[in-house]
């Protein structure tokens, strides 16, 4: 069985974080979302994996996960373009996938329990096809499935008003190469887009089996940056704290806190886990750290309150302020305006984004 | 629809047809690789068929 991960889109929903890099890259607990799902196929024992690429951020992702050695997996790169939908991206990968079955992940998706038992599930049957589910509060806004008692898909039905089921598609997919043929027979939606479910329905109108598996634990589609805290806090909560960096004496830390090697938190500084530090940063004085907070690599935080917020990393926070829920890209700084004149808030800030004073 | 790609035969990454006709002669996306991919290397039944089609690989 071979993986298929596609990081292509243009992460519109996560600007302005993604005017400077692709939204596969946004560290969830200090690591690239992408990697979630490059580690879940390879704990699955799938090994050879094809990166579906598109125009935005293509360097940048062949630049992390490079040959694919670092994470033991070996990674074939495809270039998809320009985004002609998920069905395009699997098409794409055919001379790739060859006769294999394989998995095909969105590349900002995070499943908390992996896909081990999802691919099992598929393995012990004659299936065409297989479709991660989960249940949601708000069917009408997803792709539903309605599923027969023994999890055999009966049909997928897209944003309905009157959802038979609550289960939603949650953007993994187990195919046989029979879907190749299928996405060969369709034509681009209203949308100009393949879509993936068009060619999962084709499959069940020609009365292939398809199966379906329920992910229990909690899965996230990263697309926004509320969704990208909650990841965060979701990971956070299941991440043993290493403290393997400095704590200076007079410092209190609590809680699970992966500190790396490198980091330190010094005299004076209150960090309450869960929270990861990255390396070569600094925790200063007068600083709180509150729960469901990732800092990442050389930063320095000193005199601020900083809680439940993802800081991606090469950034300064100075400012004597109380910052919540908060995304702050690379490179990002808060310094204070005290004693500057006029009295006020100084801002340099980039298109899209999104600030609550 | 039909997804015609080309594939490296130096480094094996795949290109679709839609991008290399964008760029008509690029060098290869694969990691470090060297070659250079060319929209005429496509077998002429295929470029003939992506060029026929064409407003499908747009969006």
């Amino acid at each position: 069985m071979k993986g298929l991960v596609l990081a292509g889109g243009t992460g519109s929903r996560l600007r302005p974080i993604t005017h400077t890099g692709p939204k596969q890259l946004v560290p969830v607990a200090n690591k690239p979302v992408i990697q979630y799902g490059i580690e879940d196929l390879r704990d699955a024992d799938i090994t050879e994996i094809g990166v579906v690429l598109g125009n935005k951020g293509r360097e940048e992702i062949q630049a992390f996960l490079g040959d694919g050695s670092a994470f033991d997996v070996d990674i074939t790169y495809i270039i998809q373009g320009e985004p002609l939908g998920l069905a395009h991206a699997a098409g794409c990968a055919r001379e790739f996938v060859g006769d294999d079955d394989f998995v095909m992940y969105l590349g900002d998706n995070i499943l908390k329990q992996g896909i081990g038992e999802f691919v099992e599930s598929f393995r012990s049957g004659d299936y065409t096809a297989g479709i991660a589910l989960q249940a949601v509060g708000n069917p009408q806004q997803f792709g539903i499935a309605d599923v027969t008692e023994d999890g055999t898909v009966s049909a997928l039905i897209e944003k309905p008003d009157d959802p038979p089921r609550d289960l939603a598609l949650i953007g993994i997919y187990v195919f046989s190469p029979a879907v190749f043929d299928a996405i060969e027979q369709l034509e681009p939606s209203w949308r100009g887009e393949l879509e993936i479910t068009d060619a999962i329905q084709a499959l069940i109108d020609d009365g292939e089996a398809i199966d379906s598996h329920v992910v229990e634990g909690w899965w996230k589609d990263t697309g926004k940056p509320e969704d990208i805290l909650d990841a965060n806090r979701l990971v956070l909560e299941d991440t043993p704290g290493e403290r393997a960096g400095t704590i200076a004496e007079g410092a209190e830390v609590t809680g699970r806190v992966a500190l790396a090697e490198t980091a330190t938190i010094g005299e004076g500084a209150v960090v309450r886990g869960p929270v990861t530090i990255g390396p070569e940063t600094t925790i200063g004085q007068e600083t709180y750290l509150g729960p469901y907070t990732a800092v990442g690599a050389n930063c320095h935080i000193e005199n601020a309150h900083v809680e439940n917020s993802v800081i991606v990393g090469d950034s300064e926070i100075t400012a004597n302020e109380t910052i919540v829920d908060s995304l702050l890209g690379r490179g990002a700084t808060i310094r204070s305006a005290e004693g500057l004149r006029p009295a006020g808030q100084r801002l340099v800030i980039g298109e899209n984004s999104n600030l609550k004073l | 629809m039909r997804i015609i790609t080309i594939t490296c035969p130096e480094c094996g990454t795949v290109v679709a047809a839609n991008e290399l006709e964008a760029n008509r002669t690029m060098k290869c996306p694969g990691l470090g690789c060297e070659h250079v991919l060319r929209f005429d290397d496509m077998a002429e039944s295929e470029r003939g068929y992506f060029l026929d089609h064409r407003e499908q690989y747009r969006l």
